[in-house]
């Protein structure tokens, strides 16, 4: 009950701090929803022109892209303020701020970096699965599994951005990590299937980043398989993965000169 | 009084790297890096009474905010033990940090956006204080600080003293037991930084211990029970503020106005050590050596002095030769 009081007072806050540039915040959300929206024109585009992903509809793929969408704002809306919080607090050597709060590190910069911007994404993202789930005849006894993979692949995101703040303690301003991730995220937006076999695996099981759109949109498209199930395992082992890294830093945690 | 923070053998090692300037040395550390030890604090051990304020004290990279961070529990000690209210403050961090308080002079707590009511506000959720304690607690600390106005303004845009003001109001709500004050009056204008001791001598007579570092001496005199030197992260004085006056010797400083210019070394054997100028000189008089009176008396033969001020050792000479000792 304390923690929820905390996390609802700090994500009060966060709406004040990003009202306070009212400017902004509102044209941030609609930049980041146009950039949504501009993302899947693309598949459009492609289908238009006759090309298409080998047994998969435009609007199957334009499902597993928006549940994609859904998945990375809700995980920003959690854990991407994190990275980037930890970030400038390493290099500035000002950590010990949070470290004077009687609260777990994580929950305590979980709270306070409840990223509001991110609700464009978010928004976008669950209106775009909603026409799109419309136009494919998805089924709505899939919306239970479809939940346990979406929070599963929400899991995957937040443990990415956890073990990239984490490894801000060793590699104090590794800026351009997170495209590396980034990039490793952009296999959960396509069908897995047009991948090659070690890919497959390795999306699904290493860093199972296909858990992130393609598989939460397969259980509501009735195309689901035993594996995907299976593989809510690594992404709960991903995320654990993430906590336990990111814990065990802050214990590397040195400052700077005073 | 009991001792409230038993410090025993704490040391902080840190690895760090070294190059020299210029191109080339970037471009041979971007392959290989020489990796240097530095011992922060070095084998350091003290104990501080409950009520009381203790002033740490020591010259730029001494280790005073290094073993102000480990005594607030942020960095974990290499060796060597901390006991502070019956905690090991980085192992015990969760619980020990609730009952104390910590200002880092130059580390804001307060959110930069937005009023340092709201920051207040999450500090209240975050601690779990009662409205009716938060209100009391609120009240009293803006009225101390006479910040009532101030603290529904956006933090941007409050002067770096009001800024602190809010800063301590801030680690303060919690009614912490210890508050540790890492530079607080850093860069502020007189006016304000005699509100801050105002309010820590006010607090501190109310029963809370506060660890101050400051390079500011008028702090130290102004609050300090007790004085804690560290200078290449070693202690080198620990003692109460008398004793750090006396620490050189009964020693005396006596200012002299001259009606004409004097350029000598010494004056009746004591050597002259400081002057603003030709007509104004100051002289170091070791009482054990020789007495004030006798000194002054020797000077009626003097005849050039149009005016002559006795006072103690001042603390910066007397710190400064602590530093260089």
């Amino acid at each position: 009950m304390r923690y929820i009081k905390i996390y609802l007072t700090c994500v009060r806050v966060a709406f004040s701090q990003a009202a306070a540039y009212r400017t902004d915040f509102i044209l941030g959300n609609i930049i980041t929803l146009l950039s949504n929206i501009l993302f899947p024109l693309v598949t459009v585009v492609i289908y238009a022109n006759g090309a298409e992903f080998p047994e998969w509809s435009m609007w199957e793929v334009l499902l597993i892209q928006s549940v994609f969408s859904m998945s990375t704002g809700m995980s920003a809306m959690l854990t991407q303020g994190i990275l980037w919080t930890t970030m400038d607090h390493i290099r500035e050597g000002s950590f010990e701020v949070v470290l004077l709060k009687p609260l777990s590190p994580l929950f305590y910069l979980t709270a306070v970096n409840f990223s509001t911007g991110s609700l464009g994404l978010f928004t976008g993202g669950l209106v775009l699965t909603i026409v799109s789930a419309s136009n494919t005849g998805a089924d709505a006894g899939g919306i239970p599994v479809f939940l346990l993979l979406f929070i599963s692949g929400t899991a995957v995101l937040c443990g990415l951005d956890l073990v990239m703040a984490a490894i801000t303690f060793k590699w104090v301003g590794n800026s351009r990590i997170p495209e590396i991730f980034d990039s490793i995220a952009e296999f959960g937006k396509y069908p897995l299937g047009i991948f090659p076999k070690p890919l497959r695996i390795f999306a699904a099981f290493v860093i199972p980043v296909a858990v992130v759109g393609f598989f939460p949109a397969s259980a509501l498209l009735g195309r689901l398989e035993w594996y995907m199930l299976v593989a809510v395992i690594p992404c709960a082992l991903f995320l654990a993965f993430g906590i336990w890294l990111y814990d065990r830093m802050i214990k590397r945690y040195e400052g700077v000169g005073g | 009084m009991s001792d409230i923070i038993t410090v025993k053998n704490l040391t902080k090692t840190y690895t760090t790297y070294r190059r020299d300037s210029g191109f080339a040395a970037a471009l041979k550390s971007f392959f290989k890096r020489e990796k240097v030890t530095v011992n922060a604090v070095d084998d350091i051990s003290f104990s501080i009474e409950k009520g009381t304020v203790c002033g740490i004290l020591g010259p730029n990279g001494a280790g005073k905010s290094t073993t102000i961070k480990m005594l607030c529990g942020a960095l974990f000690p290499t060796s060597g033990s901390i006991d502070v209210l019956g905690f090991s403050p980085a192992r015990d961090r969760a619980k020990y940090v609730r009952r104390i308080g910590a200002v880092f002079g130059q580390k804001s707590q307060l959110i930069f956006d937005i009023p340092p009511i709201d920051s207040f506000a999450m500090n209240k959720a975050i601690y779990g204080i009662t409205d009716a304690d938060y209100k009391k607690r609120l009240d009293e600390m803006t009225g101390l600080f006479d910040v009532g106005d101030v603290i529904h303004k956006p933090t941007r845009v409050l002067s770096l003293g009001e800024r602190m003001k809010c800063e301590f109001i801030m680690s303060m709500l919690h009614s912490p037991e210890i508050v540790f004050l890492d530079e607080p009056t850093i860069g502020l204008d007189v006016i304000a930084k005699n509100k801050i001791r105002e309010v820590i001598s006010e607090m501190n007579r109310n029963g809370t211990t506060f660890i101050l570092t400051t390079h500011d001496l008028e702090d130290v005199e102004q609050l300090a029970d007790n004085v804690i030197i560290i200078n290449h992260g070693r202690k080198v004085f620990d003692d109460t503020l008398g004793s750090l006056r006396t620490t050189l010797g009964s020693k005396k400083m006596i200012d002299l106005t001259l009606s004409k210019p004097f350029a000598g070394s010494e004056i009746n054997g004591v050597p002259v050590i400081a002057g603003e100028d030709e007509l104004h000189v100051s002289l170091e008089v070791d009482t054990e050596q020789r007495s004030i009176t006798e000194f002054l008396t020797s000077l009626a033969n003097f005849s050039d002095i149009t005016d002559i001020s006795v006072r103690s050792l001042p603390m910066d000479m007397i710190i400064t030769r602590i530093y260089t000792e």
